[in-house]
């Protein structure tokens, strides 16, 4: 019966994400407060032109414990509560790219690979040899390199772009689950609390059986 | 004061005698191993999505316009809602898994065998009300996932002979998947809980008819009947605390390990996804389907696969009880039945290419052959066993075992003589 608890374990554990054929870039992804801001501010310079990210209103970022008065400039005259809409309108990103530019909320949990795959296609942009840009992750892609990684050959240079790709990322992780910390903090509580009742119904088990003969 | 309450309540409700014959000392053997424990674990995963389901029920809105947005509302905005809703769909995933090696259990230790196939039969009943409930929760999120995933299992039903078109459009109640779909799925995905819960009664019903199985399999004497409390209440709390350190690190470390990244997505009917894939509990009879390659064929196979379990009782024709324990030859059947199952899994979840399609249709052969070959394997196995010598406690069972029929027959001839 040793096996078979063996092979179900096996079962369960063995369901992992299919990963697309390209190798994506394994990256740690910070989750302390200035990373984050960081990664909001290129969002709103650079992403957010075209990118809707419609979950995610003012206040969420406030909430975090990002800057108000950095909050106030991005927003502009927009009310707290005004969801990051993109400044240009569907109509327009679908003339100028032929297709929608996707909402960035849920971005990370919307790819096999997560944040692994984000960054991975953010740095992921190269010149072909016919000098055209092209993506290694996703070659269809209509999104120009807006990192302009595929044109920075300097080792510094590239480390930079790839350190804002990091920050992006970064972002949109928290933005796709903002209860993550907090489950993550809750959960060792909860797993700590279940190890010691486990524990104690165990030795009462123990107790109330050993009354058997 | 509380004796009088319960002696005025007992003069017209047998609340006393039924809590001490069916709760605290119903007789369970006390050789019970920890795979006993998967029932009462079923139990409690069923009221654990019965509980969170209230609650997300609550934040739900049942129209395609916004049932994406409102799961995105109850897990941003709602208090806990990201709590409720990681338990619920982890707790789908518990809920099958607990189920499968219960009726791994059932299968390993012949626990289907006379007289408990009432039992093993209600118990495929739930089995079936489950898968259907999951399926019917998984639309509700109206995620790519979820919109395709209905629609091609709803597509199978084409085959129904003449009428297959019109079944089609009055599941779906249009005629592609769409609002009337997304309501009717909330509604019956509503309902169908209390249909589980109707069910189960009748399973425990069933079971206090029969009683526990146990792993000797040889009937106990009364002497090693033990009362469920307060050993078997203990027993079932500490599993459930070993359950629920699992269920908990996935509700809160990797909630989304069983999510597939296309339901984060909202579904949309212009775009397939690369590769459509169920839930992991249905894969191995997912990957039924793919193997035939005719349609028809295809969808009879995967209804046979999940209904093969209910023959178990007239297939294995074996005199010799207690399943795998005493039995060499059947206890490797069921093991390599596993193997199976995890194969066909795999081929389930890989997208299709002509070496997967191979394997799995071997493994769906395998898959039937399996129970195919029981009747015969289990007779010779029988035999052999009988020749080689069994321990005479299963000597002892089968005898009484033999004689019990022979005094039903006995009884049923005189009573039909004496009608003539």
């Amino acid at each position: 019966m040793n096996k078979l608890l063996k092979i179900t374990m096996f079962c369960c554990f063995s369901v992992h994400a299919w990963a697309s054929d390209v190798t994506l870039e394994k990256i740690r992804i910070e989750t302390d407060i200035s990373a984050v801001e960081r990664g909001a501010e290129i969002m709103i310079n650079v992403c957010h032109s075209c990118h809707s990210m419609k979950y995610i209103k003012y206040r969420d970022l406030v909430a975090f414990g990002i800057d108000k008065q950095k909050v106030d400039v991005w927003r502009g005259n927009q009310s707290l509560d005004a969801s990051l809409l993109a400044q240009m309108s569907e109509s327009d990103t679908l003339q100028a790219f032929g297709k929608a530019p996707p909402d960035l909320s849920l971005m990370v949990k919307a790819r096999d690979g997560g944040a692994n795959y984000v960054y991975s296609y953010l740095v992921g942009y190269y010149i072909t040899p016919e000098g055209m840009q092209s993506n290694y992750v996703y070659p269809e892609t209509k999104m120009p390199d807006i990192l302009s990684i595929s044109n920075a050959t300097e080792g510094t240079q590239r480390a930079e772009i790839q350190r804002r790709a990091r920050d992006i990322v970064s972002f949109l992780s928290w933005a796709a689950d903002p209860h993550a910390a907090e489950r993550i903090r809750l959960g060792y509580y909860v797993i700590a609390y279940l190890l010691v009742l486990t524990t104690l119904l165990y030795l009462v088990k123990n107790q109330i059986w050993s009354r058997l003969k | 004061m509380r004796s009088r309450i319960i002696k005025w309540i007992d003069h017209r409700f047998p609340l006393t005698s039924f809590v001490k014959h069916e709760l605290t000392g119903y007789p369970t053997p006390r050789n019970l191993s920890y795979w006993w424990n998967f029932g009462f674990l079923a139990g409690f995963v069923l009221i654990l999505q019965t509980a969170t389901g209230i609650f997300l029920a609550m934040h739900y809105k049942a129209d395609i316009a916004l049932s994406f947005d409102s799961i995105q509302h109850i897990m941003r905005d709602v208090n806990y809602g990201w709590l409720l809703r990681y338990m619920h769909a982890t707790g789908a995933s518990a809920f099958f898994l607990v189920i499968y090696i219960h009726m791994a259990r059932t299968m390993y230790y012949g626990s289907y065998r006379a007289p408990r196939e009432l039992l093993w039969w209600t118990g495929q009943g739930l089995l079936l009300l489950l898968m259907a409930t999951a399926f019917m929760g998984y639309l509700l999120p109206w995620g790519q996932m979820s919109f395709w995933g209905a629609t091609v299992i709803t597509d199978l039903f084409h085959v129904t002979p003449f009428i297959g078109d019109q079944v089609v459009i009055w599941l779906r109640g249009d005629y592609t998947v769409g609002d009337a779909t997304l309501t009717r799925f909330f509604a019956l995905h509503y309902l169908f809980l209390f249909l589980i819960i109707g069910a189960v009664v009748v399973h425990l019903v069933a079971l206090h008819k029969v009683k526990s199985s146990n792993p000797s399999g040889i009937n106990l004497a009364d002497k090693d009947n033990i009362p469920f409390h307060p050993y078997f209440t203990i027993k079932d709390l500490f599993g459930l605390g070993l359950f629920l350190i699992v269920y908990c690190y996935f509700v809160f470390f990797l909630p989304d390990s069983l999510m597939e990244p296309a339901n984060n997505i909202p579904a949309n009917p212009m775009k397939t996804p690369n590769h459509i894939v169920p839930e992991w509990y249905f894969l191995p009879f997912y990957a039924i389907l793919r193997s035939v390659p005719n349609m028809v064929g295809g969808v009879v196979a995967m209804g046979l696969s999940v209904m093969m379990f209910a023959f178990m009782p007239f297939l294995d024709r074996s005199r010799i009880p207690g399943g795998a324990h005493f039995r060499p030859v059947y206890r490797v059947q069921v093991y390599l039945f596993l193997l199976v199952m995890l194969v066909l899994g795999y081929v389930g979840y890989v997208p299709s290419t002509n070496q997967t399609v191979l394997i799995g249709q071997v493994a769906t052969l395998c898959y039937f052959g399996s129970f195919f070959f029981i009747p015969f394997i289990s007779k010779a196995e029988e035999r052999w066993l009988i020749k080689r010598g069994l321990p005479p406690e299963v000597k002892i069972q089968m005898e009484s075992e033999a004689l019990a029929i022979e005094n039903r027959k006995l009884k049923n001839h005189n009573r039909s003589s004496d009608k003539t």
